[in-house]
């Protein structure tokens, strides 16, 4: 299958590329490279591709009006938004252009929106229109009726990013691109001759295995990559996380509002928005607080209090008692403020750092531009025609028709099968998210929605944990929530053995 | 020469749960208090002179729908029996197919007519 | 039979536990002879097969049965009455044609989807637990945060051990329960943590299941923080004002590798909305006449799915009652409509049925909002009931004979809970 480019380029086996941390921003690049006669591996510390902040963001495409004129993060989110429809057809993700409003309260609000609508449209942000109050309550009538008027963005979108990253990862996997998870990169040396040593620690890494060299590294770590970076000393910039909480209501709100909804933008953030789901659920949030921790991303009391005062100013209907989930995630703003991407001071090292947000809607564009760039330093770009760019979709039982349902049963009896009752996930959907690289709860309930409705998996998790240990050939007892330290059970013990001779679940390493 | 001393309950035969106060020498109950009726009086005297208790428990199954088979015993125990009973029943196990009511083990921990017994059917299932 | 399903029937019951299967039975027993029982799981029972702690069938059969004792004693009648019962099969959505007949969606491994045409359907879906969501508290996300349901099934169906040392935070039968099994099965409880005075459960089971076996019992504090990356940590505790705010000053942090909520149980209300029923914001379960029908014509609850009983015994009562009303309506036969409105008065946090007629005597069943020892129960002007005691945790039930509502005139009958000094004046 493989050309020539097995080996490397001088002779030695190699990677053309090594990619560090598997978030969207790595998954894109994975798969961009993928359409090249490359040799490439990707790299990432969690169980799974997309457990970093890739799962814990508003999931917007953002249209691109709000963000600062001249920034390169302003140019790639336009870029990266127009991407996204033959993305979403080739690779079959939860997308949803649904439009967003930014909504004013007072005069000048509505100045400052008249003056976003004339650089959005300097930049090339397509369809931009101001609504007055009167529109504005005809579309959305649950809004505040004391809001004066909106500036509406059509192009904007609503996504399921791990959707978009798992299937961004397992087009490249499909495409040759070696994915190891499980893999913390520990030691980065220069290589004599060119190139470098990567180490890796962690699970997923066999005893005695050796480290991966290659000739390029791209450094896509999200809140770690100045840490990775540092490795070589290619780090002449900081991350600082910055922390956002997000509070997921129940279903029975769907349709309150039908498009994204955002105050005017402080200097700081966007604001705390409503967002109308790809899954029909309302979410409100982000917060924005710094903090030092980068693994830590706890929701708080102030933050939900923030949170829900916030959007009730927006929509006095929210409750704050239809929150049926919570979760923060970190943005990775870097020290300069911009998107740092490029060569670093060490050649052949390729920084893709301070992707806060709108990173999510600008990965597909960052992908290419780091691939113009490592073409420039002398990356071989040289395109197979073999490329497959599409995976197969999931099934989405809960979202077909009668008829449709009925053709998936008698297809497949498993279909037939319920695992989750609150979104209505059947057992050969879980069987397909294994199919396609699910290796933990997490990983099922991303590619499912088993375990994400108002029950939170009560109904479901020890069906999906029977499943996965089926397939994963492993005791029901190392199935885990989401990779190595999160395991779910105990087995209960052999007879005459006291609690403490009880071990608890190996990882499940990646088959 | 004992001592009077005094023993504190609370009634769980109705929902009120009375504090009941007990007082003894020796085996000898004095007097009882607290109570709203009698049958607090009823609990405190048994609690004091043979408590007893009654639990549930799985025991493993193979050849069944799940891996666990519920199981009770048929009278309570003496209160001190339970740890013993509760270990005793950590050694079985059953196989499929199995009746409700079906005796897996009998005078579980030495105690004559206290047996532990299944609380349902399983049948055997073919994988 | 089990496992055979038809095109056609008089009832459909939507749900094998103790509610769907007695359902069934009170409708055979109206008259009917076709009657089919839907079940998700891979056999009918419902929660009661998890429930392997003795205390069920005292009232029912004047006996305490463990919970899969009770639920086979049902199975065995359905089948013997010759039920249809399958089970992997789920109630996707309900719909009514134009002859008038209910059209049941039906999604199973064997028949696909399938479609059953029947006269009525009696809801009995049971409930589901309230999650961390609902009562948000705040922290990390890591593994080892169970509802006590799902850990109750983890332990006694599947036969795994939720973690080693476990904090329970409320203290409803359910998590006093589970106290107890996880203390025998040696993983130790480091306390139970209650944002009430008061505890939610039977005095009973605090002194079986904490008091015996040395687990504290906090009242009046709640979990403040969840802590812990992969897995839980440690929560940290804090006691709470009569408002229910934590005071942070006094908190404390207590190590544990899994937290088991028992905070609450809410009927399973996913069926009942879809189809648009009226629904009682209190109970969350649908409005219900004094014949357990819903808003929906030929469509009744019982069980859990109605409102969340403690007792199983009065599932089975309430659930027989909505089986024969349901078959009798398959059969067409009328009754006289309901003329009065039963209201929850003072103390009184929700009464059922919501209607009652004035012919024949109804089972009355509500809630205290608090707990009053002793009290006096007042319907209207009809009847007056001391009570020694009363707690939220516990149903009151009470039977109104027919030769009081005869004589009633009015459209609207209150239900209150007076409380009265030791010498019974009000
Ligand atoms: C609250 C919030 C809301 C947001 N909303 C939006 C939005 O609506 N729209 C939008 O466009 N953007 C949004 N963003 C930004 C967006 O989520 C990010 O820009 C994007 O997910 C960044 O992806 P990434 O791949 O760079 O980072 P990550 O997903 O964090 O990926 C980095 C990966 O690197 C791995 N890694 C780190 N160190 C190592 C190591 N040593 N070895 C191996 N692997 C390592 C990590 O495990 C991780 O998986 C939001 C962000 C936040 C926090
Ligand atoms: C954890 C727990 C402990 C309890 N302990 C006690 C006790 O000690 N003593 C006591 O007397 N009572 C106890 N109870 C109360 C009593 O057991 C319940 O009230 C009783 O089981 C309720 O019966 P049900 O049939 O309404 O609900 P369930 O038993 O929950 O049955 C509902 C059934 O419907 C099925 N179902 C739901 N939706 C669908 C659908 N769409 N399609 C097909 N099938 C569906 C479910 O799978 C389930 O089998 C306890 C309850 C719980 C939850
Ligand atoms: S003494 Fe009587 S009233 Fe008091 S708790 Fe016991 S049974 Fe109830």
């Amino acid at each position: 299958m493989r050309p020539a480019t097995d080996t490397g380029r001088d002779g030695v086996d190699m990677y053309d590329v090594a990619i560090l941390g598997g978030g969207v921003v790595g998954c894109a690049i994975a798969r961009e490279l993928s359409r090249y006669h490359l040799r490439c591996v990707l790299l990432e510390r969690f169980a799974e591709v997309g457990f970093g902040t890739t799962k814990t963001n508003s999931g917007i495409i953002h249209a691109g009006q709000q963000t600062m004129p001249g920034t390169l993060k302003g140019l790639l989110e336009v870029r990266g938004n127009a991407m996204f429809d033959r993305l979403q057809r080739e690779l079959g993700f939860g997308f949803r252009r649904c439009g967003e409003l930014v909504v004013a309260s007072n005069d000048e609000e509505l100045a400052s929106l008249a003056k976003m609508k004339a650089d959005g449209e300097a930049k090339g942000v397509p369809g931009l229109e101001m609504w007055d109050a009167a529109r504005l309550r005809r579309e959305e009538p649950n809004l505040s009726h004391h809001l004066t008027g909106a500036l509406f963005a059509p192009s904007a979108g609503v996504i399921n990013p791990y959707e978009f990253a798992f299937a961004l990862a397992e087009c490249a996997l499909r495409n040759g691109v070696e994915v190891r998870l499980e893999h913390e990169v520990a030691a980065i040396a220069p290589r004599p001759g060119g190139g470098f040593v990567i180490t890796s620690t962690g699970p997923g890494v066999p005893a005695g295995a050796p480290p991966v060299e290659a000739r390029f590294v791209v450094n896509a770590a999200g809140v770690h990559a100045d840490q990775v970076a540092a490795l070589v000393g290619a780090d002449d910039f900081s991350i600082r996380p910055r922390r956002g909480e997000e509070y997921m209501l129940d279903r029975r709100l769907e349709g309150i509002v039908t498009r994204l909804i955002f105050p005017v933008p402080t200097p700081a953030s966007k604001g705390i928005l409503i967002i109308p789901t790809y899954d029909g659920t309302i979410m409100v949030g982000p917060t924005a607080h710094d903090q030092d921790d980068r693994f830590d991303v706890p929701t708080t009391v102030e933050g939900s209090e923030e949170v829900f005062a916030a959007v009730r100013r927006l929509c006095p209907s929210l409750d704050p008692r239809a929150t049926i989930a919570e979760f923060a995630g970190l943005r990775a703003v870097s020290s300069s403020g911009d998107f740092i991407i490029g060569p670093s001071r060490v050649p052949g090292f390729f920084n893709v750092a301070g992707i806060q947000s709108p990173g999510l809607t600008a990965s597909p564009a960052i992908a290419v531009h780091v691939t113009e760039l490592l073409g420039r330093a002398g990356l071989p770009l040289v395109a197979r025609d073999d490329f497959e760019p599409s995976v197969a979709p999931p099934a989405r039982f809960a979202q077909r028709t009668h008829e449709e349902r009925q053709a998936l049963v008698a297809a497949q009896p498993l279909f037939g099968r319920l695992v989750c009752r609150c979104e209505l996930v059947t057992e050969a959907e879980v069987h397909e998210a294994v199919d396609h690289g699910a290796r933990t709860l997490d990983g099922v309930k991303f590619r499912t929605r088993a375990g994400m409705g108002r029950c939170q998996g009560g109904f479901c998790t020890s069906r999906v944990m029977r499943i996965l240990a089926d397939r994963l050939g492993v005791p029901f007892h190392e199935v885990t929530k989401r990779g190595a330290g999160s395991w779910m059970v105990l087995p209960m013990e052999p007879a005459g053995e006291g609690p403490e001779a009880r071990k608890e679940g190996a990882p499940c390493s990646d088959a | 020469m004992t001592e009077t001393t005094v023993q504190h309950y609370v009634c769980i035969s109705c929902p009120i749960g009375c504090p009941l106060r007990l007082v003894h020498e020796g085996d000898q109950i004095l007097e009882i208090e607290g109570q709203e009726c009698n049958r607090g009086a009823k609990y405190a005297r048994q609690e004091f002179t043979d408590p007893r208790r009654t639990f549930s428990t799985t025991v493993p199954i193979t050849g069944a729908l799940y891996g666990r088979l519920p199981v009770k015993l048929s009278a309570p125990l003496p209160r001190p029996a339970i740890p013993a009973a509760m270990e005793a029943i950590r050694q079985l196990s059953a196989e499929a197919p199995v009746r409700l009511g079906q005796v897996l083990l009998r005078d579980v921990a030495g105690v004559a007519g206290v047996d532990v017994v299944s609380c349902r059917t399983m049948d055997r299932v073919t994988m | 039979m089990f496992g055979r399903m038809n095109r056609r029937y008089d009832v459909v019951v939507v749900g094998g536990g103790p509610a769907g299967l007695a359902a069934a039975l009170g409708a055979l027993d109206s008259g009917v002879s076709r009657v089919l029982v839907v079940e998700r799981e891979p056999e009918a029972g419902g929660i009661l097969r998890q429930c392997i702690h003795a205390g069920f069938g005292l009232h029912h059969f004047r006996e305490e049965l463990t919970g899969p004792e009770y639920a086979e004693r049902f199975v065995l009648q359905a089948m013997d009455r010759d039920v249809d019962v399958v089970p992997h099969a789920y109630v996707t959505g309900l719909a009514v044609d134009s002859s008038g007949h209910r059209l049941v969606r039906v999604l199973s491994e064997r028949g696909g989807l399938s479609t059953v045409e029947c006269r009525a359907v009696v809801l009995a879906m049971g409930c589901r637990e309230r999650t961390r969501g609902a009562v948000r508290i705040p922290g990390t996300r890591p593994a080892g945060i169970f509802t006590a349901g799902l850990a109750q099934k983890l332990v006694n169906l599947d036969g795994y051990l939720p973690g080693r040392r476990a904090v329970i935070l409320g203290s409803g039968d359910i998590g006093l329960i589970m106290a107890r099994r996880l203390m025998l099965e040696g993983v130790s409880v480091a306390g139970v943590y209650e944002l009430m005075p008061y505890s939610n459960g039977l005095t009973r089971n605090v002194v079986q299941c904490l008091d015996d076996f040395g687990i504290p019992l906090h009242l009046s504090t709640t979990v403040t923080r969840i802590h812990g990356r992969d897995r839980v940590e440690a929560v940290t505790v804090a006691p709470v004002d009569e408002t229910g705010r934590p005071d942070p000053e006094k908190s404390w942090d207590v190590p544990c590798d899994t937290l088991l909520l028992s905070i609450g149980l809410i009927p399973e209300n996913e069926l009942s909305e879809s189809l648009g029923l009226a629904l009682d914001v209190v109970t969350g379960g649908p409005k219900v006449d004094s014949t357990l029908a819903t808003s929906l014509p030929g469509v009744f609850a019982c069980g859990n799915v109605l409102h969340v009983h403690d007792l199983v015994d009065f599932v089975t009562e309430e659930a027989l009652r909505a089986g024969r009303f349901a078959g009798e309506h398959a059969r067409q036969l009328r009754r006289p409509r309901d003329t009065i409105q039963l209201v929850p008065g003072a103390n009184v946090r929700y009464c059922l049925p919501h209607t009652l007629s004035t012919d024949r005597s109804h089972t009355i069943y509500m809630r205290a909002k608090t707990r009053l020892a002793p009290c006096v129960l007042r319907v209207g002007n009809l009847l007056e009931k001391r009570l020694r005691f009363v707690v939220p945790a516990e149903m009151i039930h009470l039977t109104i004979q027919p030769e009081l509502l005869e004589r009633f005139y009015e459209d609207r009958l209150q239900i209150d809970l007076v409380p009265v000094d030791g010498k019974g004046a009000p």
